[in-house]
């Protein structure tokens, strides 16, 4: 058996060369392939299969992200734009502004697995999430496994290696109780087996690598029952001197950790292309089998080497395997990797299989020859296999041997510059003009039930507490919290060893708003992530986020249009923030081919972030603390209901407008609200979120410490808001605070003038949840019996 | 210089608590190590006084918890553990250290299996201690006290439920669940052997060293003590051995 041969491309027409990218599942465009065969008529030579598998990985969707650096003619209401490039206009050179404007902040931002920020003068944080959405749909538990596991690795790969120190985990599904009628297609799993199979994926790497896993989120629409989205995020820290790294030649190239099988081919591929029902059997092969103590291994051999200085260049086997890995390594330096060495999983594989396996567990170091024997000796403590793959040479050129033969010989450079794709896109703007007065609220107290119980607000407690979140022993605020140790938090916030100060996370996604208005949904994630964490106790100035977008097809013109349209408005928050991306990915083609034609899901931002904690004083929890505080509402109330869980519950679809976010009088009161917490005022704080202010105000009196008396009239609105919105609107920007009463007069009087009120208090005179209007009682609840409509919402399906 | 008590912890793949255990050690004045087991040899027990098998997932624990892990020390160790226990050292195993002593047969007779809810669990539980003997790890401690758990595999069964309930009335059972938790028989969270030099406890002391690690900010120690429940397990331990 042959193993590898050339593949003739040189002659061939159009349709030809489509035909052979599809037989060889390469997902390369007729395009990138006539692209191809002008490189090589070049060369004067035909290519082999290993060198074009490592060309159709170079350049797929999800390693190149051809999409995002697309020229795009955008059509908004009838005006035409073109947008060169979205990661070069709204996220790079705008990141690159916002670092200008904090010198010293971001250390280390799109060149490597993940972005550095300053912690303190010795340490850097950094924080990387990924999506593993097409294999999570097909074999739900072994794709979120090994999404976790990747997104490990990359913090592991980050600088000359990051400790993992937090994870997060974000996903979409369609409702649990979806009736098996309402999937019209075969071969596609319940959303309740997507989602037990996700969670158990996620627990069992996260737990087993005894990384906490602190944040998350679930979404749950009819649109995500096909295309399942799993998010999955780790943050680490490292000390400042090993951020930076660089290849040089004479380095010696070895693998650490698991060994090299057929599972995971084409992964990279795979994922930049649509489901269908077929997928649920061809594709099986491209999802990898995940192994977290071989990774913890590997984890403990990484540390102590970096920590001994052994790592001269690290990164992980991700996407495409040591082809990607060696490829970033060797691409510009040039080198040799001798295919006999890889260690196998099973005997036969031909060479583009060893080069392009996507095989869990597998880190790529170079490192000094006279450091391999102390690195073997580490090895062999740690008991994880280390494999000599081979040495970089300085020539440019990436040679691949195996059995004595050059597989692969490749000139990297004119492989950098994928062709440039052109896209159409199209928007029209929303013309929603319902005001909230059109939607009847006849029982608020109802309709506050309704709500504490939607799939959208329920806790999440049965899931977190499969998550090992205190591993470490350094979660301070946890997922969980409050007196009785169950109620929402708004960000996680981690000690962090060797520094005075903490790293907040957060995260945010708002689907919901996409549907209507993504315009409103990008800024209203910026907003929602910064401002939890900000209520968290983080400086407004030390926060960097993270973009992950999830899209149907981008060939359509109506669903590029949104995404555009979404990016905008995320770049205009981060800006209006100083809240520079660090890191971001994205995945397109989250679409499925029913018998009824594709189904699409809505373009889904998640934006996460973390902050920096200046003082363990500053952190700040979610929950009542005192029965005789006072409750005060910063920021102001709109009138808009457009995308709210509300008005969902209403069906008040695109009539309404969606709230806009005001990101610079945001701004101005989260700085603030921050030195309330700097001068020991803030007790607790929530941000108002889904739900509005009815759902916070309850959560908040989850800690059972004291009942909540409100006065809806003392709140200040604009655009007159009526008092369902003043109950259930989700306008962006507002906190809901815990104050003393004695620091009431101070904290007013630090924000003169700006939308800031003092709308009630904590008693101890009963437990209940008490919101009237001018006098009239609008809810008069029991707290307990309200928490135990949101605490059990889940439990029946987890 | 004075000699500070020495803390070995015993560290085999998949086992992930042994920084922050080894850190809690040293909150408390112990000089501690951390050695994989692949380093392991009866000479490594010479001048430790508490040898520590902190929590994780030795070997993932694919088999039974702790199983592989016991076969890897008795290996490696044969019973040069139990002859450190004999000549007065003291083992401490948390969480996964406490299925792999109870493996081992360091601890009185059971296993550790299978929640009887079939899930993990992470939260905070109220611990009580028995009192009825004396163990050199408590005696810092309240009556009464919270830590946090996280495990799959907690649940303390004996051959016949009577034989739990004698472990808690001779007073080796030395912590119980205030509520059930997991099923354990008699709501068993921490054995000691008859030495009493041998705990084990399913709970994570070393999570909650102080104050700022209580998921209520309120949260107030009932001794007055300004650290967290964990730190005063670690502390009694220490006192134990720096008496000696």
């Amino acid at each position: 058996m042959s193993f590898y041969c050339h593949i003739p491309i040189t002659e061939l027409n159009g349709a030809e060369l489509e035909k052979l990218s599809s037989d060889m599942k390469l997902s390369l465009s007729r395009v990138d392939m006539e692209a191809v065969q002008v490189i090589f008529r070049d060369w004067k030579r035909e290519p082999t299969d290993v060198e074009l598998e490592v060309i159709a990985q170079t350049w797929s969707e999800h390693c190149k992200h051809r999409i995002f650096g697309a020229e795009i003619t955008h059509v908004k209401d009838g005006k035409s734009e073109v947008v060169s490039s979205l990661f070069m206009t709204y996220i790079k050179e705008l990141s690159e502004e916002i670092f200008a404007r904090k010198p010293g902040f971001v250390l280390s931002a799109f060149h490597d697995n993940a972005g550095f920020i300053e912690l303190d003068d010795k340490l850097a944080i950094c924080l990387k999430v990924e999506t593993h959405n097409h294999p999570s749909a097909i074999e739900p538990y072994a794709g979120a496994n090994t999404g976790l596991g990747g997104v490990i690795r990359d913090i592991l790969g980050a600088g000359k290696g990051a400790k993992p120190i937090a994870s997060l985990d974000v996903f979409c599904f369609g409702a649990p109780d979806t009736a098996a009628d309402e999937i019209k297609a075969d071969g596609v799993i319940h959303p309740l087996g997507v989602m037990r199979g996700v969670v158990r994926g996620v627990r069992d790497y996260g737990n087993r690598m005894g990384i906490p896993t602190v944040g998350g989120a679930i979404q749950f629409d009819p649109s995500y029952i096909y295309n399942p989205l799993v998010y999955c995020g780790t943050a680490g820290v490292i000390p400042r001197e090993y951020i930076d790294k660089e290849m040089s030649p004479g380095l010696k190239i070895i693998s650490v950790g698991g060994r090299t099988g057929r599972d995971g081919l084409h992964g990279a591929t795979f994922s930049s292309a649509a489901l269908g029902t077929d997928s649920h059997e061809e594709d099986l092969q491209a999802v990898q089998i995940g192994n977290p103590i071989e990774e913890k291994k590997a984890a403990d051999f990484v540390l102590e080497a970096r920590d001994r200085n052994l790592i001269e260049f690290i990164t992980d086997c991700g996407a495409g395997g040591y082809s990607s890995a060696a490829g970033e390594m060797l691409s510009e330096v040039g080198g040799e990797i001798f295919l006999d060495e890889v260690k196998l999983k099973e005997p036969g594989m031909v060479s583009w299989e060893i080069f392009i396996s996507e095989s869990q567990e597998r880190m790529v170091l170079a490192v000094k020859e006279e450091d391999l024997p102390e690195l073997k000796e580490l090895a062999d403590i740690y008991e994880t296999e280390l494999t000599e793959l081979g040495n970089s040479d300085g020539s440019g050129i990436l040679k691949v041997w195996h059995h004595g033969e050059l597989v692969c010989e490749l000139d990297c450079r004119p492989l950098h510059d994928a062709p440039t794709r052109h896209l159409q896109s199209t928007y029209t703007s929303p013309s929603g003009t319902a005001s909230s007065r059109d939607i009847e609220c006849m029982d608020p107290a109802a309709d506050l039930k309704a709500l504490l119980g939607d799939f959208a607000i329920v806790s999440r407690e049965p899931v977190i507490r499969e998550y090992d979140h205190e591993v470490q022993g350094n979660t301070l605020l946890k997922p969980l919290a409050g007196a009785a140790g169950d109620a929402p938090q708004d960000a996680a916030v981690m000690n962090i060893d060797g520094s005075e100060r903490l790293m907040a996370m957060s995260q945010a996604l708002l689907p919901e708003w996409g549907k209507y208005d993504p315009f409103a949904m990008g800024a209203a994630c910026v907003d929602e992530c910064f401002r939890q964490l900000v209520a968290a106790g983080s400086n407004p100035d030390k926060i960097a986020l993270l973009d992950n977008f999830c899209v149907g097809n981008p060939e359509d013109p109506k669903e590029l249009g949104e995404l555009v349209e979404c990016v905008k408005g995320m770049a205009g928050a981060a800006d209006a923030y100083s809240a520079p991306f660090i890191s971001g990915k994205d995945s397109f083609y989250n679409y499925f081919e029913t018998d009824e034609g594709p189904v699409s899901i809505p373009v889904t931002a998640l934006i996460s972030g973390i902050g920096v904690v200046d003082d363990k004083k500053h952190v700040t929890g979610a929950s009542i603390r005192h029965a005789d505080s006072v409750l005060c509402v910063i920021g102001a109330t709109g009138d808009a209901m457009g995308g709210s869980v509300y008005g969902r519950q209403k069906e008040l679809g695109d009539r309404a407008p969606l709230p806009v976010t005001h990101c610079d009088e945001h701004l101005e009161l989260y700085r603030a609200y921050h030195e309330a917490v700097k001068n020991g005022w803030i007790l607790a704080a929530h941000d108002i979120g889904e739900g509005g202010l009815a759902v916070a105000l309850a959560e908040m009196g989850f800690s059972g410490k004291a009942g909540v008396e409100v006065q809806l009239e003392k709140m200040v609105t604009g655009e007159d808001a009526s008092v369902t919105a003043c109950l259930f609107a989700e306008t962006p920007g507002r906190l809901l605070v815990e104050v003393a009463a004695a620091d009431v007069p101070a904290l007013l009087e630090s924000m003169l003038g700006a939308a800031v009120a003092e709308i009630g208090r904590t008693t101890d005179a009963h437990r209940n949840l008490q919101i009237s209007f001018d006098g009239k009682v609008l809810i008069d609840e029991a707290l307990n019996e309200l928490k135990a409509i949101w605490k059990n919402g889940l439990t029946p399906y987890y | 210089m004075e000699k500070r008590p020495h803390a070995l912890l015993l560290k085999f793949p998949g086992t992930n608590c042994d920084a922050e255990t080894a850190r809690a050690l040293e909150a408390v004045g112990f000089s501690a190590d951390v050695l994989p087991i692949s380093q392991v040899e009866p000479s490594k027990l010479e001048a430790v006084d508490l040898v520590v098998l902190s929590g994780g997932f030795s070997y993932g624990d694919y088999v039974m918890a702790g199983r592989l892990a016991q076969l890897v020390s008795e290996n490696a160790l044969g019973d040069s553990l139990k002859q450190f226990r004999d000549a007065g050292g003291y083992l401490l195993g948390i969480c996964n250290g406490f299925q792999i002593l109870t493996r081992m047969g360091l601890l009185p007779e059971g296993s550790l299996i299978h929640n009887d809810s079939g899930r993990f669990k992470c939260n905070w539980v109220k611990l009580k201690k028995s009192g009825l003997k004396d163990s050199p790890f408590l005696r810092a401690l309240p009556d009464e006290f919270e830590l946090p758990i996280a495990h799959a595999e907690g649940r303390f069964v004996t051959k016949q439920a009577s034989e739990a309930e004698a472990l808690v009335a001779s007073g080796l059972g030395v912590l119980t669940y205030a509520e059930d938790i997991n099923g354990s028989f008699s709501q068993i969270a921490g054995l000691q052997d008859e030495s009493g030099r041998v705990l084990g406890l399913m709970p994570h002391p070393e999570r909650f060293m102080e104050k700022a690690h209580h998921y209520d900010p309120d949260w107030t120690n009932v001794t007055g003590g300004k650290h967290g429940s964990g730190h005063y397990l670690f502390q009694s331990i220490f006192e134990e051995i720096s008496k000696k």
